[in-house]
């Protein structure tokens, strides 16, 4: 009964494995191209999976698109700027730097440096406050002692 | 002396925050911008799903106003506006062409024979109405890529000159039509018919 189970439970796991697509590339680059690719690409149904982990239809006919891009001898570059004239900046993980996402990187590096310049200034100011005010305790000491 | 406006700093950034979080609220994740919206039709020559001898190219869809509906008969939400679509067919005249594309039918493979696709269309279509005045087969699905279609029900609003004005992701029902597919519809419409009439 044991053994039937343990079979059973190997089988259906052989079964989830064959569910994955079978590609078959001519260089080991070309696989790691397509792993890299499928990786980085987002899936457009399934809004936080890359088209590798996806299973909407969708991911799938893309994994099949990048297939025949890189077969077709595309570069990397095609194959994205290729899906990208279809679903958009939205399709890459990467994000390409315009105006609008460049306050990604900008705004913390920014934050700090304001920080900074605030903490130095404030800093500042407090010792020429106390120098001053040392200051005058000690012209008022020299008064008292005039008189 | 410049002890207020640093007081307030922490107050506006706050309140900037909250208005960009206040927005998020209300923000669609899953909208995505059209990048073929104000092109032209990518080009393509597919079948027609019941006659696979008849080829269509962009060139048919030219010379009306159209909606082009991606659908298949897996898709629930499309047997849902199924209905909806025949009444505005039946009642706006509106001409609806679909893109047909399905799901099991592997073009590697080819595990479903192109019968069967039909007659499940078929029986789709006695049951909830045909609002289609044809239905073009995407069998690889390459033109469901170009368009940027992302699932089913789609819906891309093309005006005279084969240029797609609109691309609606989610079905079509009497919301939707009377607030946002609708006026931009007849607006194509009309100008159709005035260049029509201007150029006769």
């Amino acid at each position: 009964m044991r053994s039937t189970l343990f079979f059973l439970l190997l089988f259906m796991c052989a079964a989830s494995f064959a569910a994955e697509d079978n590609f078959s590339f001519d260089t080991p680059e070309q696989r790691a191209q397509f792993l890299s690719l499928t990786s980085e690409l987002r899936c457009p149904m399934c809004q936080n999976q890359n088209i590798a982990d996806s299973d909407a239809m969708i991911a799938h006919d893309m994994r099949r698109k990048v297939y025949t891009l890189l077969k077709q001898g595309k570069s990397e570059q095609d194959v994205i700027d290729y899906m990208k004239a279809r679903y958009g900046d939205f399709v890459h993980y990467k994000p390409p730097i315009t105006i609008a996402t460049f306050w990604l990187w900008a705004a913390p590096v920014l934050f700090v440096l304001l920080a900074f310049i605030f903490i130095v200034r404030r800093k500042k100011n407090e010792k020429t406050e106390d120098f001053q005010a040392k200051l005058a305790k000690a012209d008022a000491l020299l008064e008292q002692e005039k008189e | 002396m410049k002890k207020a406006p640093l007081v307030i700093i922490p107050l506006v950034m706050f309140s900037l925050l909250v208005v960009f979080l206040f927005k998020g609220l209300f923000s669609d994740p899953r909208a995505l911008d059209s990048q073929v919206k104000g092109k032209l039709l990518p080009p393509f020559s597919l079948p027609d799903l019941m006659q696979p001898e008849l080829i269509y190219e962009p060139a048919d869809l030219k010379g009306e106003v159209t909606i082009l509906n991606v659908w298949g008969v897996w898709c629930v939400t499309c047997a849902v506006e199924m209905p909806y679509l025949t009444q505005l067919k039946e009642e706006e005249n509106v001409r609806i062409v679909g893109l047909y594309f399905d799901q099991d039918l592997d073009p590697d493979f080819g595990t479903k024979t192109l019968t069967r696709v039909q007659q499940e269309v078929t029986d789709m279509l006695s049951r909830y109405g045909n609002p289609y005045a044809f239905n073009i087969f995407d069998v690889y699905r390459d033109t469901s890529l170009d368009l940027g279609v992302t699932g089913a029900p789609e819906h891309f609003v093309i005006d005279a000159h084969g240029i797609i004005r609109m691309h609606h992701i989610g079905d079509i029902n009497e919301r939707v039509w009377s607030s946002k597919i609708g006026p931009l519809y007849r607006a194509l419409v009309a100008e159709a018919k005035q260049n029509r009439e201007g150029g006769e």
